[in-house]
């Protein structure tokens, strides 16, 4: 059973933004709902509103433009996203970890802004949208504020996220269209499970960008490595960025020791693709 | 509460629904269509799969209020008044693909799901198409098994009958 909460299903933006003006403080914004039911469930949350976006229809639209790039409306689903031809084509990073979260009945419902915007250490989109350079559009009735996902996410489950906005879309510029890419997950079980410890890389021309998942509160972002360097210095770099802890899925040695692999994999992988 | 209208295998309805409630327990509590399981209540278990809108969806993470126009198919759509079974309930009964089958309503949505996706899905397609659902008695190879020989005996052609007949969707 889920505590007794209003819901309000806005279909214009000015209404949900008006209402968010108001009520933002009480109020917890979804789309999927794959985590918000999930921690009001468990009592973690106790919104006493809460706001469908899927009424509004700019935010179900996803679109590529060889200028502004990729642009991901905040209802738009992990299987949309997946299976968007310029996704396939121009992001395989993106489409490698979307393809890597949860299951197919939840990814029909889960949302790549959701993901972002909840900010756990192991969310999958977080370090494959860094490596892109993606940036979060936040809208309020103020006005509208952009920045990449790199300032954002600031903590566990901790964003810069003010209690009247929400997070219109995700922009992914076009910088790095093309590249090829890939994203290593490991989990406690061959099926579908949290990351234990994931790492996002992409290729382009005489570049390497490398992002690692659940080894620090945030996704971890590596400077622009050459695509000549050695893998033993991007393993060198990665070492001294983390901060991997021991929980109940493993210890940080473990987590320490994956990374490692994964980097020395996604190397060979890209290089072989490239 | 909220006024929601609906179709569930094809019959349309109407109902004040509560805002809070959960469309598995509005299913299960107040219409009584029980044929939906709830197992984890969190999204990880696939018992109480069912298809809305064309998608196969956790029922436990969605909300009765949103409900509004959508078009929802569950188990209890599946076997004809008669009692006679559609090909794919058909395959998991002679392979054996039962066994508790706590699982089995949720996971008759997700082969069902698939195979309209995918009328001749090969091993691979099976095991990603039931990977969000878990079975704790079998072991997955004979609903695997089953899924494989319902599509060789057209239960995709089936489904696809039955979508457009409006007896489920």
């Amino acid at each position: 059973m889920l505590h007794d909460f209003s819901y309000h299903r806005p279909s214009s933006m000015k209404e949900a933004l008006d209402f968010l003006a108001q009520n933002g403080p009480k109020t917890a914004v979804f789309s999927g709902g794959t985590d918000l039911f999930v921690v009001i469930r468990a009592g973690v949350a106790k919104p006493a509103h809460v706001l469908d976006l899927k009424g509004i229809p700019e935010l179900g639209k996803i679109s590529w433009d060889k200028t502004e790039g990729l642009s991901v409306g905040a209802c738009v689903t992990i299987n949309t996203l997946t299976e968007y031809p310029a996704v396939r084509e121009h992001f395989p990073v993106l489409r490698s970890a979307g393809e890597e979260l949860a299951t197919f009945q939840l990814r029909n419902r889960a949302t790549m802004v959701g993901n972002v915007v909840t900010a756990s250490p192991c969310g999958d989109m977080g370090s494959p949208l860094m490596v892109l350079g993606g940036e979060v559009v936040l809208a309020s009735s103020s006005g509208e504020r952009r920045m990449p996902l790199s300032e954002f996410i600031t903590g566990v489950k901790r964003t810069l996220i003010r209690p009247d906005e929400v997070v219109s879309r995700i922009v992914v510029p076009p910088t790095w269209a093309g590249a090829v890419g890939g994203y290593h997950k490991l989990k406690r079980i061959k099926g579908h499970d949290l990351g234990v410890v994931a790492v996002a890389m992409v290729r382009k021309e005489n570049t390497i960008r490398c992002a690692i998942s659940s080894a620090a509160p945030t996704p971890v972002l590596l400077p622009d490595l050459a695509a000549t360097s050695s893998v033993e210095d991007v393993q060198k770099k990665a070492q001294s960025m983390i901060s991997p802890i021991d929980d109940v899925r493993c210890t940080k040695e473990y987590r320490s020791f994956m990374v490692d692999i994964f980097i020395k994999r996604l190397m060979k992988e890209l290089e072989a693709a490239a | 509460m909220k006024h929601v209208k609906f179709t569930l295998n094809g019959k349309p309805f109407e109902r004040e629904v509560l805002e809070h409630r959960t469309l598995l327990h509005f299913l299960r509590e107040d219409l009584g269509y029980t044929g939906t399981k709830e197992g984890c209540g969190a999204g990880e278990c696939g018992a109480c799969t069912v298809i809305m809108n064309g998608e196969a969806v956790n029922s436990c993470l969605v909300l009765a209020a949103e409900l509004d126009g959508a078009k929802l198919e569950t188990i209890e759509g599946e076997a004809a008044a008669d009692g006679s079974l559609t090909i794919l309930q058909d395959s998991f009964d002679k392979h054996h693909a039962v066994q508790c089958g706590y699982c089995t309503a949720g996971m008759i949505m997700s082969a069902k799901d698939l195979l309209r996706r995918n009328a001749h899905p090969d091993r691979h397609a099976v095991i990603e198409g039931i990977e969000g659902n878990f079975c704790r008695c079998t072991g997955y190879e004979q609903i695997i098994e089953a899924i494989l020989d319902a599509a060789d005996n057209g239960a995709a052609a089936e489904i696809a009958e039955r979508t457009k007949g409006g007896d489920n969707a």
